[in-house]
């Protein structure tokens, strides 16, 4: 009988501690945004948040795909969106994506010309560039001795069994077709033919395809060789010296996460003040560094320590910054791209 | 005649709320298996039979054996285990049963992911455990533990196992074991008494602690993705890969139905026979 | 004749194979190492970092919530199925069980997506509304079978006797259905708060903003963020509440004359 009796008010002292969160507080604006986990600054954060006196709201997706499957089937409520580049384009195809009002932006005109060159959106209509990094590949110097900067390291007979390559199609294809000498948004069906085929080649060679567990699986040795992303492979550098990250000499993927206003928005001003926000100098630089990508952001490059500025994986040179390309948008070629796709995962 | 009230009094809630939260979106995702697939995403308009023609696919079979080997071999594991486990705990003092039931739970309330990582961190290929089977020669040099069909299992049972303990729990806890003395009074050896009187007196929590753990994991695709190898994919991942990477929701949605469809087959034909 | 000893000892082994990954877990949260599993030093970084993060710990707090209102509900509904089920031979219960079964089979990310087409065609905004019903709806399957399990044999003629004696259907249900059925609602409750907890794919699916609950941050996080050994911190610290929590009630509830 006490037990219940305990049960009783144990559950009642639970229930009365939920009622008083569940009503509504704050009469602030409230800016939601719909992004990856820790990839917003505090101070960033917390500065608009005084700035304009209201709320950033953040909720967390973890994957490209998982965020498009979402919105597409309708999902609303976000006033910002932070996908990649090529999930941009998916979106803006659908009529999903407002477009900018640069009047608005005054801050815009900080952003990396040279990247936008290269970007999806060059003028930005839809979108803003906000974080990039490159995809590269990371050995132990120890394990894998004489190692040139090449896709071809996943060929290697001594990497058998302790190598990791990203469960990612536009990752893994586009890098055999950047080791065959193609570009890595080709839609030709020959190319992709082959690199489906140095892929499968490839797979037999590696221990599995992997996503995040090539960052502790390097830094511990079970993995001696790994495709990763280069800000979360630059921060495990920094517990194993044994480490080296390189840019492929081919050439690799360089996607970016832009910054776009669904049309279902509702406070559309307020999410143009926090992409001018995102991109000023000072902001941006001190973002950037709490992240550990790059932003392409001319202005804040002044601003930010040697070392960081330094990176050669985050501002490589220009020779083989130019072989670098960001993941383009397939459109209706998807197809072709899944088919060789299940080609490797069923091998 | 009896009035159906009561019946339908009890039946009600349940039965309103599965028909709304389940049997509407069932009925969606039928519909979007018959639906074709735009080439850049998404569904296109009209109807088409094109994603249950994919079904034929020559790699499910196999991929469908490799799934269901891999979740009969782990529910079969957790019954093994399960069983002892509910059978002591039933016969415990009950201050002592709900404390170890409690201690049986608790790991379970962490995160899931975080709980696959620290197994991912003990059978790692240079931790103690690799190291320690190395030095008996029954791993080589450079084999890994985890990436197999085998790590699969472990993780999978890990994570079912309290799903299997507390149905057969709770269905032992009332079994009278009494009449296993009496059983045994009668000549019968521990063993045949286990087998004829104790699993029959628990039929409906070893039937509940099946269903809780072999169905959700054909399902599955989080933990072979996790722990698995390249040649661990199940068909779970299948319709990970449909819906999120090929963005061919018809299929994906012809896969799950179909998957349903296999799993329910059986349950419905049982009911015929039974009614029959 | 002795017992055997093989319950008791797999009871030890299970308990030692539960707690193995939760050391490494703990361990993990006093490593100052961020990716490798080596001891690199102890540290209380990551406590005092979880402690700054509001978005973990607002996550947290949405995931009790909505684990405490699922399982009750679950429990509630579970109960009523699981005795209809139990108790009544008709059409009606084929297809009652038929029902409570599917969400067993169907996979997650259709359930999530058709849950959250039916949502946005219902013109309902996500929340973490939407994602309690989401809850309820598959937690209801496990608690409504735990529930039947424990009913098996359960004599209705108890019952029938009791109200000849003179009990309301009321009174027979809660002096002796109640009682046999606790301990399997208990269970069954359990398994749904457990459940719900844990719960990362359709939730996802049918949250809306300011609704992340803890697994789908947790997901988000393990692809860029480089301070994950703080959700090793916060799972080690909610195993330790946990551990308090059912201590005190053990004392709380020690039967007073002896």
């Amino acid at each position: 009988m006490k037990r219940r009796h305990f049960i009783a008010t144990s559950s009642a002292a639970l229930a009365a501690g939920f009622l008083p969160s569940c009503s509504g507080k704050s009469a602030k604006p409230k800016l939601t945004v719909f992004t990856w986990a820790d990839y917003l600054s505090d101070e960033a954060k917390a500065a608009f948040e005084k700035a304009h006196g209201c709320e950033v709201v953040i909720d967390t997706f973890d994957s490209n795909e998982a965020m498009i499957a979402k919105i597409e089937s309708g999902a609303t409520g976000y006033d910002i969106l932070v996908p990649s580049s090529y999930a941009v384009k998916q979106l803006e195809s659908k009529g999903l994506l407002q477009p900018l009002d640069h009047t608005k932006l005054p801050n815009l005109g900080n952003i990396d010309k040279t990247y936008l060159t290269h970007a999806l959106d060059p003028e930005m209509k839809i979108s803003a560039p906000y974080m990039m990094a490159p995809t590269c590949v990371a050995y132990l110097k120890s394990k894998v001795p004489d190692a040139e900067p090449t896709w071809g390291l996943f060929s290697r007979a001594d990497v058998k069994g302790r190598a990791t390559l990203l469960d990612d199609m536009r990752e893994v294809l586009g890098a055999a077709l950047k080791n065959l000498g193609h570009s890595l948004n080709s839609t030709d069906p020959a190319q992709l033919e082959a690199a489906a085929a140095l892929a499968i080649e490839w797979k037999t060679n590696i221990a599995k395809f992997e996503n995040e567990q090539y960052k502790s699986g390097i830094a511990s040795g079970e993995f001696h060789l790994v495709h990763g992303y280069a800000g979360d492979l630059i921060a495990v550098q920094a517990e194993n010296g044994d480490i080296e990250i390189v840019i492929p000499k081919e050439g690799a993927s360089f996607p970016c996460d832009d910054l776009c206003i669904p049309k279902s928005a509702k406070n559309a001003d307020l999410a143009h003040a926090f992409i001018n926000h995102l991109c000023d100098a000072e902001v941006a630089a001190e973002n950037m560094e709490w992240i550990g990508y790059r932003a392409p952001n001319t202005a804040a490059y002044k601003s930010l320590t040697e070392d960081f500025r330094g990176s050669p994986i985050l501002f490589p040179p220009d020779e083989v910054f130019s072989k670098c390309e960001p993941i383009g948008y397939l459109g209706d070629k998807l197809p072709l791209w899944t088919a060789a796709w299940e080609k490797v995962k069923n091998a | 005649m009896k009035s159906r009230k009561p019946e339908l009094l009890a039946t009600a809630p349940s039965f309103l709320w599965l028909a709304l939260f389940v049997f509407v979106p069932v009925a969606i995702i039928f519909a979007i298996a018959f639906r074709p697939a735009l080439p850049a995403g998404g569904i296109g308009e009209g109807w088409s039979l094109e994603a249950i023609r994919s079904l034929k696919d020559p790699i499910y079979p196999s991929l469908l054996l490799r799934t269901v080997t891999i979740s009969f071999v782990t529910t079969a594991l957790c019954l093994a285990l399960a069983l002892p486990v509910a059978w002591h705990l039933a016969k415990l003092p009950p201050k002592w049963r709900s404390r170890i039931l409690i201690l049986i739970i608790i790991p379970f309330w962490t995160n899931f992911v975080i709980r696959v990582f620290s197994w991912q961190q003990i059978l790692h290929a240079e931790g103690a455990i690799a190291n320690g089977l190395r030095s008996i020669g029954l791993l080589g040099d450079s084999d890994r533990l985890l990436g197999n069909s085998a790590a699969v299992i472990i993780v999978s049972v890990y994570t079912y196992l309290p799903f299997a303990i507390l149905p057969i729990f709770a269905a032992a806890e009332k079994f009278d074991f009494a009449l296993l003395d009496a059983a045994r009074d009668l000549g019968a050896k521990p063993f045949r008494a286990f087998r004829s009187v104790f699993l029959p007196g628990i039929r409906q929590g070893l039937v509940t602690a099946i269903l809780i753990v072999f169905i959700p994991m054909l399902g599955s695709y989080v933990i072979p993705d996790m722990v698995g190898g390249t040649d661990s994919q199940m068909l779970g991942n299948k319709i990970a890969q449909r819906n999120f990477n090929d963005r061919n929701l018809p299929q994906a949605a012809a896969l799950s139905c179909a998957l349903t469809l296999l799993v329910l087959a059986p349950m419905l034909l049982r009911r015929k026979e039974k009614a029959g | 004749m002795k017992p055997s000893r093989i319950p008791l000892v797999t009871t030890c082994i299970v308990l030692a194979f539960f707690y193995l990954p939760i050391a490494a877990l703990v361990a993990k949260s006093f490593n100052s190492s961020r990716f490798s599993p080596e001891w690199k030093g102890f540290t209380l970084k990551w406590y005092s970092r979880l402690f700054e993060r509001d978005d973990i710990l607002a996550a947290l707090v949405n995931s009790l919530k909505v684990a405490v209102i699922a399982a009750s509900a679950s429990m509630l509904l579970g109960t009523c199925a699981a005795f209809a089920l139990h108790r009544y031979k008709s059409r009606l219960q084929d297809a009652h069980r038929v029902m409570v079964n599917v969400p067993l089979v169907l996979p997650d990310i259709l359930m999530g997506m058709s849950l959250l087409l039916l949502f946005i065609a219902a013109g309902v905004s996500l929340s973490l509304a939407t994602v309690t019903i989401a809850h309820v709806t598959f937690c209801l399957s496990y608690v409504t079978l735990v529930v039947l399990a424990r009913l098996q044999d359960f004599d209705p003629n108890i019952v029938e006797a009791a109200r000849d004696l003179g009990a309301t259907r009321f009174q027979a249900f809660r002096k002796i259905t109640l009682p046999i059925l606790f301990p399997g609602v208990l269970a069954g409750g359990l398994l749904a708060f457990t459940l719900s907890i844990d719960d990362y794919v359709v939730t996802f699916f049918v949250k809306g903003p300011g609704s992340d609950t803890l697994p789908t941050l947790v997901y988000s996080m393990i692809k860029k963020s480089k301070e994950l050994p703080v959700i090793n911190a916060l799972s080690t610290l909610m195993l330790l509440f946990t551990f308090l929590l059912v201590f005190a009630s053990q004392r709380l509830t020690r039967p007073v004359n002896r």
